[in-house]
């Protein structure tokens, strides 16, 4: 057998890069990033029967109401907007017993939100977002730190969710969403 | 002052890197991201929010839309739909099963519906979703929606 002196071979890697550009081009416009992004909430577990509602004290509860022509009924009183609303709640999550009228302690502060089977889901998002905000300034106010810090902060990172619950440590969110009235008034 | 001329013979830039850099990215693309869904049947736009939080856990999420059929065939009443079929308020509870069957059993109670419904639906419709999503244990809910 005859052995030809050949040069080390190489597989040509040139295209390589081409092929490569082109499969990322394609996962560039077939895909979009998830946004997973938006105000969250825990609803409350079925009831199993009448008798297990939790009764609640009046001074405890604050009463957000909305209709079916979108307008508001804060604390039995009528408002067209949600102007001033943030800091009504501050005040009466934080009360803690002083005045007769607000919460007893912020355990026990309740937020019901209530709509019509009329209401749109608009409304309804803005009034939770307005609670949501209002609970995420008591927290990080009482971290010192701006509400977008505070909700920046990385749970997976020991330290920051080590702070994330610091800040919400004894004030549960308590927001309850009840059930529409089934008439469509 | 002598100058050596040394004699160069590859002054090129080697581009054997270059595969490399370009796999990293297409890498990068593939895991950010996922395949978009076929044409979605109804049309939203987010209400606006600004007390939003991020889901850390995106293997848990699970999509419900709600917003008015893009085809006339379908009516023009507020639809929900997952995936890419349309199904009924009574149906929410079967789909949960067949999702959550899905998952692995330590994250089976921790499923998080993620609620993408257009800013006009009524209430009234959220609500049973609502209820039916209480009924069958999948009481993580965020609700979808844009910054302001």
């Amino acid at each position: 057998m005859k052995i030809k002196n050949r040069k080390v071979q190489e597989i040509n890697t040139g295209s390589m890069a081409d092929i490569a550009f082109l499969l990322l081009i394609f996962f560039l416009v077939s895909t979009t990033i998830l946004q997973q992004k938006g105000v969250s909430l825990n609803l409350p577990e079925a009831p199993e029967d009448e008798t297990s509602f939790r009764r609640i004290t009046d001074r405890n509860l604050f009463k957000i109401q909305i209709n079916s022509n979108n307008q508001y009924l804060i604390e039995d009183q009528v408002r067209e907007n949600l102007d001033g609303l943030r800091a009504d709640l501050i005040e009466f999550i934080q009360n803690n017993g002083i005045d007769p009228e607000l919460s007893d302690s912020p355990e026990r502060a309740t937020i019901s939100l209530k709509t019509n089977r009329g209401t749109d889901y608009k409304h309804f998002i803005e009034a939770l977002d307005e609670i949501k905000e209002a609970y995420f300034e008591i927290y990080a106010s009482r971290l010192g730190m701006t509400t977008e810090e505070y909700r920046s902060l990385d749970l997976n990172d020991t330290r920051e969710y080590q702070l994330y619950e610091q800040g919400k440590e004894g004030v549960p969110m308590n927001i309850s969403i009840a059930e529409p009235d089934q008439t469509n008034s | 002052m002598a100058f050596r001329n040394r004699t160069r013979k590859n002054s090129e830039i080697s581009t054997a890197s270059l595969p490399d850099i370009v796999f990293l990215l297409l890498f990068f693309f593939m895991v950010t991201a996922t395949i978009k869904p076929i044409e979605d049947k109804v049309q939203i736009s987010y209400p606006k929010a600004k007390a939003m939080t991020t889901i850390q856990m995106k293997t848990l999420v699970r999509e419900l839309s709600v917003g008015k059929p893009n085809d006339n065939r379908y009516g023009s009443e507020d639809i929900i739909t997952v995936g890419n079929r349309i199904i009924r308020v009574e149906d929410i509870p079967q789909w949960i099963i067949e999702e959550k069957a899905g998952l692995p059993e330590a994250y089976k109670d921790q499923m998080i519906v993620l609620l993408k419904a257009d800013e006009s639906v009524k209430m009234g419709l959220i609500s049973d979703i609502q209820q039916q999503l209480r009924k069958s244990d999948a009481r993580k809910v965020v609700y979808r929606t844009l910054k302001e």
